[in-house]
């Protein structure tokens, strides 16, 4: 026992000190912190309202109401919030092609902001009949900006359709009333506060750092065995320890960073999203700003599931990246050995993407069964809906024993490959290690 | 002889079709330095990784301490250095040190107090704090035998301690080997220098190509070789024309020539006398010509035949 500690400690010593180690750790939360922050203040920057020129060659009201439609838009719902238009609006009956050229040169100008116009949204009769509107402008790539147009044109058409055909104005405004779905999450049987869009990006952030963390502490066991092979120190370990407390030592060492560096980083994600408000004030953003902050809360509950579907995970793929590493010489050898490997956790990861739909259909549920599968997969599910709890037991039940089955597999390996040097052994003589060792 | 501190019996392991090593059995007694020789292939290394278990014999049994205990499960009382040398390049010397003493059951602290004393000791002193990186290969194989040593071990096992070392830091290996032995321990060690063990070791065997080809004190092994060795060193030229004299097989029975010096058998029947007298006869200038006492190198050859130095090709891949 002491001595694993001993092997336990010199991994996890000799990581936390590198420099990789500290960097990553570091660059982790700040870019969180970024992420969170920089979406809003990049939003609250663009306070500059769009100058429009509507081109009115339409008959009846059609170019009032657009121009009233666009000039009531506000950019967010404050009272002080910007209006996002500045509309003119020319009436050019008849003259509809020589107004838009003569205004064309005004557009988009980069160095002449007082002059400069946005766009030219042309109203023409024809517009109201077939639907299609013409805009002409610079910000006709921003999908955001061109959805925005379209909703309050849309609007503005219906209206006037509704009208030409003789329904009442006061009638068509009230019908034609934006509807706005508000989602909330309810798990449990409880309401949890939380909006669909934040579970989705919650589910989404997790799986992809479960992945990641897989491959990455998974790989760096896999090359610390090589590299005490390379460098010859195999054999002086070989003689004092045995292959189990090696194997167990180093996946449970580098394990340990691993949890290190996720406890870390998750503890600063709910550290900023229980902060956001004081966050946003820090940056001179309304309280309100906040919401919209893409960090969703975390609850203590999924924390677990989280953490121990992530170690139990991290130590069936990282001892079979050890017992890859310990069959290989080589990096390019171990490389393509590996891939079998990594392809289990690519597998894993992009099976979220199906998952997020459905999280409780049977290709969810077969998954969660699966040990290669079920420790990105379950955390994930858990995260979107819920889970009754013998099914999250019985899906971590097999994931032991599914660790259990390959510690044995990879430690027969481990236990005649880290002493092997020549040749890389082929499948056949592998099977053969693990049969007879 | 005291009682056996290891003993292989009839220790046989094959490799994919050769044998590396058949049949081999072998006493260290407790106490003094023991020399396993051989030349290159010859299955030394083999046979110490047997008796560490960090290979299994296919046949055979490996005793440790009289015990029944398999060589990792003694680790704790014995040091091995192995053939293969490693080390952590990024730790630092006396990290490295300290984590080597606690795989051998030590504490931490009194770990890390022994590696300085062994630092300060063969002058690594100013690197304790160093990474092993920057150490030259002299150094880090210093380091490495302090690795062996730190935690007392009783038998030291120390596989081709000496090699790559220059004279100077070879000296000071020499020296601490054999005080080891003086207080008591046991060390064996395996060389492929015959003049190396003859000056070190109090008990050898020699193997080739996996079986034993002598075993026993040095003195017995020359004592039973009997007197009938003559050493000759030559004047300018006379290598050449005592060439014919010591082809003669009624004089010479083996020969050791080495150019301006040569150890010669005497043929049964020959006497010292007779070979003298053939020697002036043809002319040889002589400086020396003397009755001795074989060395190492000569037993080795005339037991084994100056063929069994080259191994054969299959056997020296698993050395």
């Amino acid at each position: 026992m002491h001595k694993l500690w001993a092997v336990i400690r010199r991994e996890f010593q000799t990581r936390v000190q590198s420099k990789a180690f500290v960097i990553s750790t570091i660059l982790g939360p700040l870019l969180m912190g970024f992420l969170m922050v920089m979406p809003i203040l990049m939003a609250s920057r663009e306070t500059r309202s769009k100058r429009v020129v509507v081109i009115d060659g339409a008959g009846g009201n059609f170019g009032q109401s657009l121009e009233r439609e666009l000039s009531e838009a506000r950019r967010g719902n404050g009272p002080d919030a910007q209006p996002r238009y500045e509309v003119i609006r020319i009436p050019a009956q008849g003259r509809v092609k020589a107004v838009q050229d003569s205004l064309v040169p005004l557009t988009g100008l980069a160095r002449d902001t007082v002059h400069r116009l946005d766009g030219l949204l042309i109203a023409t009769d024809s517009a109201v009949e077939t639907g299609v509107v013409k805009y002409l402008g610079d910000n006709v790539g921003s999908p955001s900006d061109m959805g925005m147009l379209e909703n309050f044109t849309q609007n503005v058409i219906l209206t006037e359709r509704l009208q030409r055909r003789g329904v009442d104005p006061v009638v068509v405004r009230e019908a034609s009333g934006r509807i706005n779905l508000v989602t909330s999450k309810i798990s449990e049987g409880r309401l949890t506060g939380e909006s669909g869009a934040a579970s989705f990006a919650l589910a989404y952030a997790m799986a992809f750092i479960l992945y990641l963390a897989l491959l990455i502490y998974g790989i760096q066991v896999m090359t610390s065995v090589l590299e005490e092979k390379s460098n010859r120190i195999m054999e002086v370990l070989a003689s004092s320890l045995t292959p189990f407390q090696l194997m167990a030592g180093k996946v449970v060492g580098v394990g340990a960073v691993g949890l290190l560096q996720l406890g870390i980083w998750v503890g600063t994600a709910m550290f900023l999203s229980h902060n956001a408000v004081a966050i946003a004030g820090f940056f001179h953003m309304p309280p309100e700003s906040a919401a919209q902050m893409p960090l969703p809360a975390i609850s203590v509950d999924l924390l677990i599931v989280f953490l121990s579907f992530f170690t139990v995970g991290f130590f069936l793929f990282a001892a079979a990246y050890a017992a890859v590493g310990a069959m290989c010489n080589t990096m390019q050898e171990a490389q393509q050995y590996s891939t079998a490997v990594t392809l289990l956790v690519a597998v894993s990861f992009f099976s979220i993407f199906s998952l997020l739909n459905d999280p409780n259909g049977s290709l969810a549920r077969v998954f969660s069964l699966i040990p290669f599968f079920a420790p990105i997969v379950m955390p994930v599910r858990y995260s979107l809906t819920s889970i009754p709890l013998y099914e999250v037991a019985l899906s971590f039940a097999i994931t032991v024993l599914g660790l259990l089955g390959v510690a044995w597999i990879a430690g027969r390996i481990y236990r005649v490959g880290i002493l092997m040097y020549g040749k890389k052994p082929s499948l056949k003589e592998v099977f053969h290690w693990v049969r007879t060792s | 002889m005291n009682e056996p501190i290891l003993k292989l019996d009839r220790v046989t392991k094959r490799f994919s079709g050769h044998v590396a090593v058949r049949e081999l059995s072998l006493e260290v007694p407790k106490g003094g330095i023991f020399g396993l020789l051989g030349p290159n292939g010859a299955g030394k290394t083999t046979t110490l990784r047997m008796i560490m278990n960090i290979i299994v014999p296919d046949e055979g049994k490996v005793v440790l301490f009289e015990g029944r205990k398999s060589g990792r499960g003694y680790s704790d009382r014995i040091g091995f250095l192995p053939e293969e040398r490693g080390l952590y390049k990024k730790m630092k010397v006396v990290d490295h040190l300290a984590f080597l003493g606690e795989t051998k059951g030590m504490k931490r602290k009194v770990a890390v107090h022994k590696a300085k004393e062994w630092l300060e000791r063969l002058g690594l002193h100013d690197w304790t704090a160093k990474k092993v990186e920057d150490l030259s290969k002299g150094m880090q194989q210093k380091v490495q035998f302090i690795g062996t040593l730190l935690h007392d071990p009783e038998l030291v096992i120390l596989d081709e301690p000496f090699s790559g070392l220059d004279p100077v830091n070879s000296e000071v290996m020499e020296g601490v080997v054999v005080e080891i032995a003086r207080s008591g321990r046991t060390v064996m060690f395996s060389t492929h220098n015959m003049e190396q063990a003859e000056k070190m070791c109090d008990r050898v065997v020699i193997i080739a190509r996996g079986t034993k080809a002598l075993d026993g004190s040095l003195s017995e092994v020359k004592e039973g070789y009997g007197k009938r060795n003559i050493a000759l060193t030559f004047g300018s030229g006379g290598g050449g024309k005592a060439a014919r004299v010591l082809q003669d097989r009624t004089l010479v029975s083996t020969l050791n020539d080495s150019g301006s010096s040569a150890e010669l058998e005497l043929a049964p029947g020959a006497s010292s006398q007779k070979l003298l007298r053939s020697l002036v006869d043809a002319g040889v200038e002589l400086l020396r010509f003397e009755v001795v006492n074989p060395s190492l190198r000569s037993i080795f050859i005339a037991k084994v035949g100056a063929e069994a130095a080259t191994p054969v090709a299959s056997e020296a891949r698993n050395a």
